[in-house]
């Protein structure tokens, strides 16, 4: 199976749900996790032949589409792509498995996830900026529709704000691709053609932060990450997981592997400024998730927080920092998934609250134990305890730091530990409550359910084998990082 | 001259005309008979059938170049777009008014189908005086089209556009004839030869700018657009229809053929830090003018027609964009942008009729849970705005992809794109517009309806949905397939002076 059938198998099931009769509407959700597994197999199976056959090339599809343009219709895939094709893949099932409860137009709702589950595959495989760029448009509208007709709180304007947010960010991204295909001769979207020409420092000066924060602003960056929030709160729960688990990927991969290779003296002038925002992220995101009343919107600004490390990783320019950041992509895909579904499925459709206040009258942790375990590790994995994927990846990052800008570390270190802060206070007053909850509250909610279990036995697996045996995913990133691309950023001082 | 030959060229155009006026003809005739107006249902198939066998003529006609003179050029330019005159044309004959909207169904398809005629010829031709002629023979007939249902709403659109329109084929006249002073000649070919010669005369600087003024009004571009607004919310919807897709791609041949084949050596520049006066800049500050005109004014419409009104100020304004860059490229995807344009306004349009019909106004609210009441129409909807917006994977991005990405390129020099100011412009403005089109989207997908019953569509209005989103589908993923021709013939066109 080669990495194509993930992007095939995502459209080919968008497209199946789309025609499905009716009367079959029910099956919609099982297509749909038919065409996740597929994805995350084909996926899986091209990261285990690159393990075995590190020096052979993936695999590749190269034609020609829109001649008069030098636009190629080219997909490929190297290590650094393949994991987080992995990731969507899982994400993907967990996603699908957390809505098997939805009854409001399942075909709709199923196609919609499939066409971003397509749209995400589709920005990792493509090795031609234009059509990157339409994968990367192409997932605004779904996630707009998922929002606005399935979501909950404040849903028509978080879906605005989010695909507003989204659609200016394009709007820069345009503009920098753009600006680079025209001054490297109008010939070629080629991402290694435009890698590898050498533009004007001048030019790169001003290019480059218009395309690397149009990316970042899907990353979430500070001060433009309020859309995340908001967007994930209103968002029904296998949005949030999406959003969070990978299309927040999307900017954090495009501003990695697009707009650092193609003007990297540009990086080279920003990268201090990329850094302070990425601290402030990572500090504010944190201090704000301390205060929330609402669980959603604690991993909401969680997920700042932790995107604010794969920033900083990448602003260190260095080989450290730049796996830390590809493992802290993968690492809050999953676990920022996990959290979204366990507050956003499993507890809110049994207690129908998310204030923090009002859960401890459930008394969760008696009431509801599966859930109680599994956000506690959940949480565990998201403060970065040793044993799970964001250990691995802090620490990598930290490297990264200290290797470039040793003085960062401080507030980096601050930053864990109100991480550390936010997090118990959340899990603690979710499901450990301090004072006696009232007797009729207290009665058993209903044990979690096959799809649920599934999807969060397969989310924290994957956390914890990232934590306790990187090396695979190291190897793989490495791979990716070896590629011309990074050639200009990694030999840097 | 070879008569038999240039009658062969002429043969579309003549069979459209023949059409229209067996059409005419047969009205007076049942009117007499019958004391009854000819059934709107048989004027269309003629009207259609007229159509179809002229783009057959179009077609199966031997294509000869060499033939053709100043007057009627026959260069692949003109063939491809006579072509898709036709087809927008077609699709605006299988969207009738209803019954109770117009009183005379046969003279409104004849005027509809002189309207065609006039835009044909303009498509083809290189001589200004001809080209005139041609522009007014589809003015005169679109300012009727658009008064047609004699309502208080059509005649103020009708009288707007007439008396816009007239004030801007008069400064296109006289522009003409300043530069016709200048150049002592009215063929494209010898005034290029005449221009190339040297500096322009200050009066001829002013002819050329009052040729872009007309221009300007004839494609609605900021700030020369105030009839559209009213012209699209107030004339029946096929007439709408018309202008806003045919007439609107004839109007961008006609200024890709006069500025930037005839009028190539005044074109100036509009390249940041090297602005010089001609027309490139002119069209760069229109340009931008438009843009932010069209969006800012279209977030606060309720009205669909006159949202789709400022859209198509603001889409103008994309197009100036690719044009003012003055390069073939970059005018092939203004043209392909056109086309594609076209279709999806179009296509709008229609929708917007259909429930405009069935509520009895054309708000937005009247959108309101359109996909739980005809779930296909509301698909429809979703691929004809979100092409307009610019989503992929519909033909309106790889249209504004190709057209900024173009302008980019044909702007460059040593490794500085010099229209990054307009470009940027444009994709920020181009961003900003997903908000009014997700707000006719937020009503019809995500609203409730106050009843679920379908919203009524002939089987004809039908096609004239189905057409266009089944090709803004296909050339969203096979674009080459008429971006290509396109460059060709433009390229062609371009090399043949």
């Amino acid at each position: 199976m080669t990495p194509a059938w993930t992007l095939i198998s995502a459209f080919a099931g968008a497209l199946l749900v789309l025609l499905l009769p009716a009367r079959f509407a029910g099956w919609a959700r099982l297509i749909a996790l038919a065409a996740s597994i597929i994805g995350a197999v084909a996926a899986a199976a091209a990261c285990l032949t690159k393990l075995q056959h590190p020096d052979a090339a993936v695999w590749s599809f190269d034609r020609e589409w829109i001649h008069d343009l030098g636009i190629r219709f080219h997909l490929a895939a190297n290590g650094l792509s393949l994991t987080l094709l992995l990731l969507t893949g899982l994400v993907a099932i967990a996603g699908v498995l957390f809505s098997w409860n939805i009854t409001l137009r399942p075909r709709a709702f199923f196609a919609f996830f499939m066409t971003i589950i397509g749209g995400v595959y589709g920005v990792f495989l493509s090795r031609d900026a234009f059509l990157l760029f339409l994968f990367y448009e192409t997932v605004i509208l779904p996630k707009y529709m998922l929002i606005a007709v399935w979501g909950s709180t404040n849903r028509e304007y978080g879906a605005m704000k989010l695909t507003l947010y989204s659609i200016g960010s394009s709007a820069l991204i345009l503009i920098g691709l753009v600006v680079a295909y025209a001054a490297a001769g109008g010939t070629s979207f080629d991402l290694d053609y435009l890698a590898s020409f050498k533009y004007a420092p001048s030019l790169q000066s001003w290019a480059f932060p218009i395309l690397f924060l149009g990316f970042a602003v899907l990353a979430g960056i500070w001060p433009f990450h309020t859309w995340a929030p908001t967007g994930h709160v209103a968002a029904p729960t296998a949005a949030s997981m999406l959003l969070a688990g990978v299309v927040m990927k999307l900017g954090a991969y495009g501003a990695l592997c697009v707009a650092m290779p193609i003007f990297p003296q540009g990086f080279v002038e920003w990268r201090l400024v990329i850094a302070g925002l990425a601290v402030v992220g990572i500090i504010y995101g944190a201090l704000t998730a301390l205060t929330q009343k609402d669980l959603k919107f604690v991993i909401g600004y969680s997920s700042v927080s932790h995107m604010g490390f794969i920033l900083l990783g990448m602003a260190t320019a260095t080989h450290w920092g730049l796996r830390g950041a590809m493992l802290q992509m993968i690492s809050h895909g999953i676990v920022a998934g996990l959290l979204f579904g366990i507050a956003g499925r499993v507890v809110y459709e049994r207690t129908h609250t998310r204030d923090l206040t009002e859960l401890q009258a459930f008394d969760l942790w008696r009431t509801l134990p599966g859930a109680a375990i599994a956000f506690t590790l959940a949480t565990a994995a998201s403060m970065g305890l040793p044993g799970f994927s964001g250990f691995v990846a802090e620490i990598f990052v930290g490297i990264g730091v200290w290797q470039s800008d040793p003085w960062l570390i401080l507030p980096v270190a601050v930053g864990i530990i109100v991480t550390g802060a936010f997090s118990l206070r959340a899990m603690h007053r979710a499901f450990f409550p301090v004072r006696k909850p009232t007797a009729e509250a207290a009665t058993m909610l209903p044990p979690l359910t096959w799809p649920e279990i599934s999807a969060i036995a397969l989310l924290i697996t994957f956390s914890a084998a990232i934590g306790l045996y990187p090396m695979p995913w190291v190897t793989l990133i490495d791979d990716g990082l070896r590629s011309p691309l990074f050639h200009s950023i990694l030999s840097l001082p | 001259m070879n008569y038999p030959a240039l009658f062969v060229q002429l043969l579309p155009e003549g069979l459209l005309v023949i059409t229209a006026l067996l059409l005419l003809g047969v009205a007076v005739a049942t009117e007499a008979k019958t004391k009854r107006p000819l059934a709107i249902d048989v004027t269309v198939a003629i009207s259609a059938l007229g159509i179809a066998v002229a783009c057959a003529a179009l077609y199966y006609c031997p294509f000869r170049p060499e033939s053709g003179t100043s007057l009627l050029v026959m260069d692949p330019l003109a063939r491809v777009f006579k072509a898709v005159v036709l087809m927008l044309g077609l699709l605006a004959v299988l969207m009738p008014p209803a019954r109770h909207e117009i009183a005379q169904p046969g003279e409104f398809h004849a005027l509809l189908l002189f309207a065609l005629t006039g835009l044909l010829l303009a498509v083809g031709t290189d001589h200004l005086l001809f080209l005139f002629v041609a522009l007014e023979l589809a003015s005169l007939s679109l300012y009727l089209l658009a008064g047609f249902s004699r309502t208080a709403k059509a005649a103020e659109a009708s009288l707007k556009y007439f008396l816009f329109g007239g004030v801007s084929a008069a400064f296109f006249l006289f522009g003409l004839s300043l530069l016709y002073g200048f150049c002592h000649t009215l063929t494209l070919p010898a005034m290029a030869a005449a221009l190339d010669a040297g500096p322009l005369p200050p009066f001829a600087v002013a002819g050329l700018l009052m040729v872009v003024v007309g221009l300007g009004f004839k494609l609605a571009a900021a700030p020369f657009h105030y009839w559209a607004p009213d012209v699209y919310q107030g004339a029946p919807a096929t007439s709408v229809g018309l202008i806003a897709a045919a007439s609107k791609a004839a109007g961008v041949v006609v200024v890709v053929r006069l500025l930037l084949v005839g009028f190539e050596a005044a074109a100036g520049s509009a390249v940041w830090g090297g602005m010089k006066p001609g027309w490139a800049l002119w069209l760069g500050v229109l340009s931008a003018v438009s843009m932010v005109f069209g969006n800012v004014l279209a977030l606060a419409q309720t009205s669909v027609r006159r949202l789709l009104a400022y859209s198509a100020v603001a889409n103008t304004g994309y197009v100036l964009v690719a044009l003012a860059a003055n390069g073939a490229t970059s005018a092939a995807a203004a043209l392909f942008y056109v086309v594609v344009y076209g279709l999806a306004t179009f296509g709008a349009l229609a929708i917007t009729a259909a429930v405009e019909r069935d509520r009895g106004d054309d708000s937005m609210h009247s959108f309101a849970g359109l996909v739980h009441r005809s779930p296909l129409q509301a698909v429809a909807l979703l691929v004809f705005l979100t092409s307009l917006a610019g989503v992929p994977p519909l033909a309106g991005f790889v249209g504004k992809f190709a057209m900024f990405g173009a302008a980019m390129a044909e702007s460059t020099s040593q490794g500085i794109p010099g229209l990054t100011w307009l470009v940027g412009l444009a994709a920020i403005m181009s961003a900003i517009s997903l908000y009014y089109y997700l707000m006719v989207l937020k009503q019809a997908f995500v609203r409730e309806a106050a009843d679920s019953a379908p919203v009524a569509m002939p089987a004809s209005h039908r096609l004239a949905v189905l057409v266009p989103a089944v090709l803004l589908v296909a050339l969203g993923l096979f674009p080459a397939v008429l971006l290509s021709p396109l460059t060709q013939a433009l390229l062609a066109t371009l090399r043949g002076l």
